[in-house]
């Protein structure tokens, strides 16, 4: 060859670099997500009790026939747990996809403040969310209970039967499928309901025939990945359940290794619980990737996305409205107080206007500030979860663009699925089988009840980070690309120039998500984490639970609740703003090219075209919409 | 404006194979594409949709890689079968068929990409007034600090075309930079894109499947058909002289008549006999009495009159369709012999003078506006 340089031999698609980054992001996430799993089921068979690093353990199915053995439980826990599980997700979904339909579909008016509102519950974290039900609905001195002797008939709520457990199960759980409907609603092609009106068809009639059968698909996706969420949390089942004598499936597993004084923790059984429950899931699963993938294949045959047309309420305004009001009480406003209310008396007394004015003080706030311990333990909740987000986004972002823009291997189609895969698995599940691997490695690498061992374990949820990356890289036009390399850019400088800033707002949002996620998570700490180690959300357990003597300060909690909500809410919003801040900077530098505002101001010989302002006006329109979900 | 800078080279694509690896083994897409272009000139890829053009384009500028054949610029080896020299090294600009204008940047900081990059970078000062050159090139220099996503559709495929003039590359590719706008603005910018390459006098290649596009731009037009050149002539010679019928089909309407050669006329014509009279038209190398070919001939070459003038090449006719499209017309004549109908042709001519439906008039098909095609 005449000339110098990089020449290569056929067949490259990417830069080396990039290639080796995606292989290191791909062996990261696998270690991740199979190695604990792989632990659990090794567990499930070496016997009895022990995890299988233990060197008297052998390898035996006794597990399971213990598991047979008492079969009666366990059809009594898998019975219990799909009532709980299936009640609260489709109760969940119901009010969802009522609410998105109310915002996204209909003239209500305050759409804004709704969504708002509805999105809030989202950054409270689940753990305070089920304290403060429990305040709530507590029989004497709970101000739901309170609320419900004012009206006629003599209604009280037990807060410990099976019905209220699942009930505020569904109601914590609200936001994450109101967030996933409203885009499948939004991105929906009007004019295919439109063609079903003008075909004769009433409202109702579209809905049934055209406009359901249309979203099934999605719904159904939610509805899977609702659920799951739902199997998986244990704040619910561990606050409500002990008392209401029910075990559910994240509470059975929990109480089988959380052993009482002289016994043996169960290690062996649990992890064949846990083997049967993942099969469940991953069955879930399968029917989730089904039915996205129709999902995706009736969303292509559908034509522009044009605003969907809204239902004009009329009459219904004010009942929808009610309604609404009712469930902002249920969710925001009842829960907050009661928290409040727990905050500022000593013992639970019923709110009064005397009590409020005689029994009331502030003291545990300033308690709680005082407390060296919160400072410390909300320090390493922001440690982890800003760590664990950065591992998961940066893996995910890496892995995502090699297999979306790489070559459809089969390896790559499996990888693409198992990066996919994490939320399959239910928090307790994957909380339990970290708990366990850090167990079994510890002689090697002694890394249980740390720190470090709980970034690991958050960053299971990398899956949420790599779908979002994937489909942003698919959004960034390959074009795009080729014209950096073709206008003289290596292909790392392309990389580096036009599709990192391209995937940037992605990342960031994602990052954002996840560093909240992170912040507000229970469960995994629950069983990884040791005094040493804990975030807030376990510390605060430790304050309202009766269990932890010691610790037992329940105005302490509600107050430490309150402030942590508090937190969260000003980091996450926080962080919104500065990245918004950060974009316009970024613009604002970008447009500032020095020797150009003469330039600038000097007539062209073309006046502005119309379309320009109009694409700027779609664009800016374009861009408050996305902003108003 | 320091247009002299710029300049072609003369790209050589030898025998070009190109094959796509897909899951039942490999799917040839360009089989063997050999041609010249010569410094300065502009070059059409004119084909139907998946007949190799975009790919041989993309083969071009390195963003596939080729199985075999070779590629040069210049005394610059871009390609052979078995190594390929990096888009980014192979001094060429592009315009993309959807303009791929990059969104996060300012209409200036697109233009200025390709000199602030490792193969084309240039100081800070220097890249910054080449890049405004670019700009005043095709009127964006006042656009300069718009966020790139403010520009209209022709404006983003004029800061397109500013890009990948700005490093003034030697060898200029378009892959349908047209196609995205609509048919008035089309217009105009076939003519900006012709004349800017002309006082460039940079080399281009052209890939469209517009044949209009095609033949008011190029100095030369290659016509691809499944992965092979099947012809490669001037606008005019394309036109009125195609190979084959699938040329003459392609670029343009066309008349396709059977006819058998009977014998010899002067001036190099022969006499064929189609809807069972005698033409004359001009003969092609290796056409003997007797052979089955096809005579063809374009609608607007056809006149018409009310009464026969004396000339040959005459055709009495009963116009069964007139059809006014606006700057022309298009009729439809049933050939006659006696009474009986032999054959149909389509005609096209000026809006105000055109024969009435239902009429009956002559055709005449002059000798050097035919043209034999064997089989």
């Amino acid at each position: 060859m005449s000339t110098a340089g990089r020449t290569t031999t056929a067949g490259r698609t990417r830069p080396t670099g990039m290639k080796i980054a995606t292989i290191v992001a791909g062996a990261v996430i696998t270690l991740l997500l199979a190695i604990p799993l792989a632990v659990q089921v090794i567990t499930a068979f070496r016997g009895p009790f022990l995890p299988f690093g233990v060197s008297s353990a052998k390898w035996s199915v006794d597990n399971f026939v213990t598991l047979w053995e008492l079969r009666e439980d366990f059809w009594s826990v898998l019975g219990s747990t799909a009532v709980f599980v299936g009640g609260s997700t489709i109760i969940s979904l119901l009010l969802a996809f009522g609410l998105a339909w109310v915002t996204v579909r209909t003239d209500i008016p305050f759409r804004r403040v709704i969504s708002v509102l509805v999105v809030v519950p989202f950054i409270i974290p689940p753990i305070v969310k089920a304290q403060a039900y429990q305040l709530m609905l507590s029989p004497e001195s709970g101000v739901l209970n309170q609320l419900l002797r004012l009206l006629p008939g003599d209604l009280v709520i037990d807060p410990y039967s099976f019905a209220t457990m699942t009930v505020v199960q569904s109601l914590t759980n609200v936001t994450f499928p109101f967030l996933m409907i409203v885009p499948i609603l939004t991105s929906m092609d009007g004019s295919l309901e439109e063609s079903a009106r003008v075909s004769g068809a009433s409202w109702g009639q579209t809905l049934r025939r055209v406009t359901l059968p249309m979203l099934w698909p999605g719904l159904l996706g939610v509805a899977v990945l609702t659920g799951i969420l739902g199997l998986g949390s244990l704040e619910i089942p561990l606050l409500f359940g002990q008392e209401a004598g029910k075990d559910i499936f994240a509470l059975k597993l929990w109480n089988l290794i959380s052993a009482g004084a002289g016994e043996l923790p169960q290690y062996g059984l649990a992890a064949a619980w846990g083997c049967v429950f993942l099969v469940i899931t991953t069955i879930a699963f399968v029917i989730y990737l089904r039915a996205t993938r129709s999902a995706e294949r009736r969303a292509s045959i559908s034509g522009k996305g044009f605003r969907p047309t809204t239902m004009k309420l009329g009459g219904w305004k004010a009942p929808v409205l009610l309604a609404i009001f009712v469930f902002v009480l249920l969710t925001a406003v009842l829960p907050m107080f009661a928290l409040l209310w727990s905050a500022i008396t000593p013992y639970p007394i019923a709110f009064s206007f005397e009590a409020l004015a005689t029994q009331t003080h502030f003291t545990a706030f300033g308690e709680v500030l005082a407390d060296g311990e919160f400072w410390a333990s909300l320090g390493r909740t922001l440690l982890i979860a800003a760590a664990s987000a950065t591992i998961a986004c940066v893996a995910a972002t890496v892995l995502a663009y090699g297999i979306a823009r790489g070559r459809r291997t089969p390896g790559a189609r499996a990888m693409d699925l198992f990066a996919s895969s994490s939320v399959a698995i239910p928090a307790v599940i994957a909380g339990f089988a970290m708990f366990l691997t850090f167990l079994v490695i510890n002689p090697v690498i002694p890394l249980a009840g740390t720190i470090a061992a709980l970034v690991i374990a958050y960053s299971y949820r990398v899956s949420i980070a790599y779908r979002s990356s994937y489909s942003a890289t698919l959004q960034i036009r390959k074009e795009l690309e080729e014209a950096a390399v073709v206008s003289g850019a290596s292909p790392l400088e392309g990389f580096r120039r036009i599709v990192t800033p391209l995937l940037m707002p992605t990342v960031f949002a994602v990052w954002i998500q996840m560093f909240i996620l992170g912040t507000n998570e229970f469960t995994l700490p629950a069983f990884l984490a040791t005094p040493e180690s804990r975030p807030l959300s376990v510390y605060m357990y430790a304050m309202i639970s009766p269990r932890s003597a010691q610790l037992y300060q329940p105005d302490q909690g509600a107050a430490m609740a309150l402030i942590f909500t508090l937190l969260v809410f000003l980091i996450g919003y926080g962080l919104q703003w500065a990245v918004s801040l950060r974009a316009i900077g970024r613009a604002r530098r970008r447009s500032a090219i020095p020797g150009l505002g003469a330039r600038t101001a000097a007539p062209s010989n073309e006046p502005p075209a119309p379309a320009t302002r109009a694409v700027a006006a779609q664009e800016l329109e374009e861009q408050r919409e996305l902003a108003g979900r | 404006m320091t247009t002299a800078a710029h300049g072609g080279g003369r790209l050589v694509v030898d025998g070009l194979e190109k094959q796509y690896e897909l899951d039942g083994g490999a799917v040839p897409v360009v089989k063997g594409v050999s041609f010249t272009i010569e410094p300065g000139t502009f070059t059409s890829l004119l084909g139907p949709s998946g007949c190799g053009k975009t790919t041989t384009l993309r083969c071009v500028a390195g963003l596939e890689t080729s199985n075999g054949g070779r590629i040069t610029l210049d005394d610059k080896v871009l390609s052979t079968g078995t190594e390929h020299m990096p888009p980014d090294k192979r001094d060429v600009g592009m315009v993309f068929q959807n303009y791929a204008i990059w969104p996060h940047m300012t209409v200036f900081a697109n233009a200025v990409f390709p000199l602030q990059v490792s193969s084309g970078k240039l100081p800070k000062k220097e890249a910054r007034a080449r890049a405004m050159e670019a700009l005043e090139l095709v009127q964006l220099d006042a656009y300069a600090n718009r966020p790139a996503t403010a520009l209209s559709g022709g404006q983003q495929q004029r800061l397109a075309l500013a890009r990948a003039l700005a490093h003034r590359p030697r060898l200029l590719l378009l892959d349908e930079p047209l196609s995205n706008l609509d048919a008035k603005l089309r217009d105009t910018m076939r003519n900006e894109l012709r004349s800017l390459q002309q006082r460039l006098g940079i080399t281009a290649l052209y890939v469209t499947h517009d044949q209009s596009e095609a033949l008011s731009m190029s100095d030369r037009v290659a016509v691809m058909n499944q992965g092979r050149i099947v012809q490669e002539a001037a606008p005019r010679d394309l036109y009125y002289r195609p190979a084959d019928r699938f040329v003459a089909d392609f670029v343009g309407r066309v008349n396709m008549i059977p006819a058998v050669v009977r014998e010899r006329g002067g001036a190099g014509e022969v006499l064929v006999e189609a809807f069972g009279t005698r033409l004359a038209t001009p003969c092609p190398d290796g056409v003997g009495i007797g052979d089955e070919v096809t005579v063809t001939f374009r609608p607007e070459s056809v006149r018409w009159h009310e009464t026969a003038p004396d000339r040959p090449n005459l055709l009495p006719a009963r116009v069964v369709r007139v059809e006014f499209l606006g700057e022309i017309v298009e009729y439809e004549a049933q050939i006659l012999a006696g009474e009986t109908v032999v054959g149909t042709i389509v005609a096209r001519g000026a809006p105000l003078d055109s024969p009435a439906n239902g009429s009956e008039i002559v055709l005449e098909l002059a000798p050097h506006a035919c043209r034999v095609l064997a089989g």
